[in-house]
């Protein structure tokens, strides 16, 4: 009797090891060798209306390289297409980044998201990414030259994503999801433009809903990454004053009348200076103090236009609307805010607080 | 394969064991689908309220559990209520553990047909998962309450990692206003009996007496119990709200899962499958609990009582219930409208169940005049 449980049991055992170690005629094949798990997709406009869909292949084996491009209507079409091209499988589990042309972009890029929030193989960490120039011509080139120009690009974003490096946007899809679909809230993106030299990061590209309405770039992106994204950089020079200043923290303080008329939007700021080439005889406490008032109206004057032109575009990137949330209340709709924040009056302060020159203060009096 | 002796009774197990079928049961299925149907903000308060109000039906239920007749099992039933309806009661009972165990067998399997295994069928996810339940329910009462604490151990650890979603930049406080309603809509209404359902499953308790040592601190661990789960609700709720903000959680299927393909490991990418094998754990002692319940039911609605239990007949209860659960899932589950009909079912069904058997219970015990056995 006790044999015959033991066997009983046995044979248990070993049904389940089958079945579960996935060597089972109803799931998916996964062989390492059998499937090409691609890296990222950069997604094209297409003729009429179509999508151009192309990736590296193959991303793992240690074959010889080469770029592979369908146009579609469809961009899951696109796998479909590429696995009858191609003799492995293409699979989306190990996608890191999603490269979308500007001009799609400008377009609308909801359908797209859509279909990444959709497949559950896909991870709302991979990065969404906006590219000026021809995206395949360039990896085209790249190819010979640097071979793993995707990982390199990606080890990129992935650096100033962590703990929040400054320098440059980066957004994942979860995040882009978020702003899209909540109210109070546009999205934005990374834009890189393609030079001959390689991918250089322009600035962020302001979304409206689905559809890119505006790319900011050098000093404007600076105070968005200072005031929204980051709260960090680690150098923000200004040339008007010859001036580098370096390690900026900052902290946002909004403040909304009870009227929603106007608002004010103080910007606090820790820093030093970095680098000097001007004229001012900084050591001197009251030079510096000029300088810090000079600073601060022009970072005040830029900020202003930046925010003037949001309205003007009437996105909320910085998510300004989320000041009018109270605990207490019904939230109003989104539509009364936009138009409320087109009229509202925005005012900008910015309070500087520059470490005094200590190491070099002493020589420079003397001289 | 021998004489089974399924619900023997050799040892008694203390106030922790109850605390943790307490929270194990009442964190099945509804959990992880909550924050769909909650979305508001202001849910936090009627889950802590709800939460309160089981702390009642608890109080019932420890009643109940401190008589000498519920150490008695059937006898003790038999006593207060009599024979015929004690019958025609596990009759009904046994409709009520049929779509309880359906609708988190069947809901579990296409949670795992989705995100981790999309070519297979969800019929022979739940086949296997009976399988294993039939494996763990074939060990007997006392070895499937111990198991609890494994189940416990498996998935309660991984709410830990939610606390992720505390912190900035993904947690804004503005995201949990407004606190109070501003107005009460019909959906609020199914949210509400969803959490009443929810935190339904200790009711399950009143048929485990003999294998549980009561005191007078029996109530005491019955509470810290329900408690636990108000807080890893509450807790699971607000990361939701963090996570996607309110307005986004209605178009998220499986906002709990959702969250957790968030996670990044250099090691493991897909966190979201390892955390949905341990939550297998609690599942399969959830179901292997209900088959033994089903089998005693059964036994009793149709009179079997005096024959032993044996493997065959749970293994025969086990496959009329497989059979059972496959017809619901080509019937109702796999059509998303259907499927909601099912839901809704077991949401009221569990509502009732829990908000009724420890009332009643309590209500004949007074009518019969039955007193509490004198406390250890």
């Amino acid at each position: 009797m006790r044999l015959h449980k033991k066997i009983c049991k046995r044979l248990i055992l070993l049904f389940m090891t089958f079945w579960l170690s996935g060597c089972a005629p109803f799931t998916e094949n996964k062989l390492i060798e059998e499937i090409s798990p691609v890296t990222f997709l950069s997604i094209s406009k297409g003729d009429k209306g179509k999508l151009t869909v192309s990736t590296i292949m193959p991303p793992l084996s240690k074959e010889k390289k080469f770029v592979m491009s369908q146009e579609v209507s469809l961009l899951k079409e696109g796998v479909q297409k590429y696995n009858l091209n191609f003799y492995q499988e293409m699979k989306s589990g190990q996608m890191r980044m999603l490269v979308i042309s500007d001009e799609l972009g400008r377009d609308g890029i909801m359908s797209i998201i859509n279909v990444l929030l959709t497949d559950p193989d896909i991870s709302p960490r991979i990065y969404l990414v906006i590219v000026k120039g021809n995206f395949d011509e360039y990896l085209e080139s790249q190819l010979d030259k640097d071979e793993n120009f995707d990982y390199s690009f990606y080890r990129m974003l992935k650096h100033y994503e962590e703990k929040n490096q400054g320098e440059l946007t980066v957004v994942n899809l979860h995040e882009f999801k978020n702003l899209l679909y909540t109210p109070y809230s546009d999205p934005f993106l990374p834009v890189f433009k393609l030079e001959e030299d390689g991918v250089n990061y322009e600035g962020t590209a302001l979304f409206k809903d689905d559809k890119l309405v505006e790319t900011i770039s050098s000093l404007d992106d600076r105070i968005f990454q200072l005031i929204n994204n980051d709260h960090y950089l680690v150098v923000l020079p200004i040339q008007k004053f010859e001036i580098v200043l370096g390690h900026v923290r900052s902290k946002v303080i909004v403040d909304i009348d009870s009227s929603y008329s106007t608002m004010t939007y103080t910007v606090n700021i820790d820093t030093r200076i970095e680098e000097y080439r001007g004229e001012k005889q900084l050591f001197d406490p009251k030079q510096l103090e000029n300088m810090k008032k000079d600073i601060e109206t022009h970072l005040e004057k830029q900020t202003h236009e930046l925010v003037k032109k949001m309205q003007e575009l009437k996105v909320d990137p910085l998510q300004l609307g989320i000041q009018t949330k109270r605990p207490f209340s019904k939230p109003m709709e989104e539509k009364k805010w936009i138009e409320m924040f087109e009229k509202m009056d925005i005012k900008i302060k910015y309070n500087i607080n520059i470490d005094p020159l200590t190491d070099a203060n002493s020589k420079r009096q003397n001289l | 394969m021998g004489t089974y002796q399924l619900f023997k009774k050799n040892e008694t197990y203390n106030g922790l064991y109850a605390m943790l079928l307490v929270n194990r049961l009442q964190m099945l299925y509804f959990f992880l689908i909550m924050p769909n149907i909650l979305i508001h903000p202001y849910m936090i308060w009627v889950l802590i309220a709800v939460g309160i109000l089981s702390q009642l039906n608890l109080f019932l239920l420890s009643k109940w559990l401190l008589t000498r007749l519920s150490s008695n099992g059937y006898n003790g039933f038999v006593q207060m209520f009599g024979k015929k309806l004690v019958r025609f009661l596990s009759f009904i009972g046994l409709f009520f553990i049929l779509l309880k165990l359906s609708v988190i067998t069947l809901g579990f399997s296409q949670i795992v047909q989705t995100f981790m295994l999309p070519a297979t069928d969800t019929n022979f996810l739940v086949f296997f998962i009976l399988l294993f339940c039939f494996y763990v329910a074939g060990k007997g009462v006392e070895h499937t309450i111990r198991f609890v604490l494994i189940s416990f151990f498996c998935t309660f650890s991984m709410i830990t990692f939610f606390v992720f979603f505390f912190f900035p930049p993904i947690a804004q406080l503005s995201d949990l206003y407004p606190l109070i309603p501003m107005e009460w809509k019909v959906e609020n209404w199914k949210a509400f009996f969803l959490i009443l359902s929810s935190y339904s499953g200790p009711e399950f308790l009143v048929f485990l007496g003999p294998w549980l040592k009561t005191n007078n601190k029996t109530f005491r661990y019955l509470c810290y119990g329900n408690a636990l789960t108000v807080v890893e609700y509450v807790f699971l709720f607000i990361a939701s709200l963090f996570f996607f903000g309110s307005n986004y959680l209605s178009k998220t299927q499986y906002p709990i899962i959702n969250m957790s393909r968030y996670f990044q490991n250099p090691v493991f990418e897909r966190i979201d499958m390892i955390l949905l094998s341990f939550e297998l754990f609690n599942l399969v002692f959830a179901v292997s609990l209900f088959l033994l319940l089903f089998y005693g039911a059964s036994k009793i609605a149709f009179g079997k009582m005096s024959k032993p239990t044996s493997g065959k007949g749970l293994l025969s209860n086990v496959f009329l219930i497989f059979i059972g659960m496959v017809l619901m899932n080509e019937l109702f589950w796999k059509s998303e409208e259907k499927q909601t009909f099912l839901l809704n079912l077991q949401i009221i069904a569990g509502s009732i169940s829990y908000f009724l058997v420890p009332l009643v219970i309590v209500l004949v015990m007074k009518k019969e005049g039955v007193k509490k056995h004198a406390s250890t």
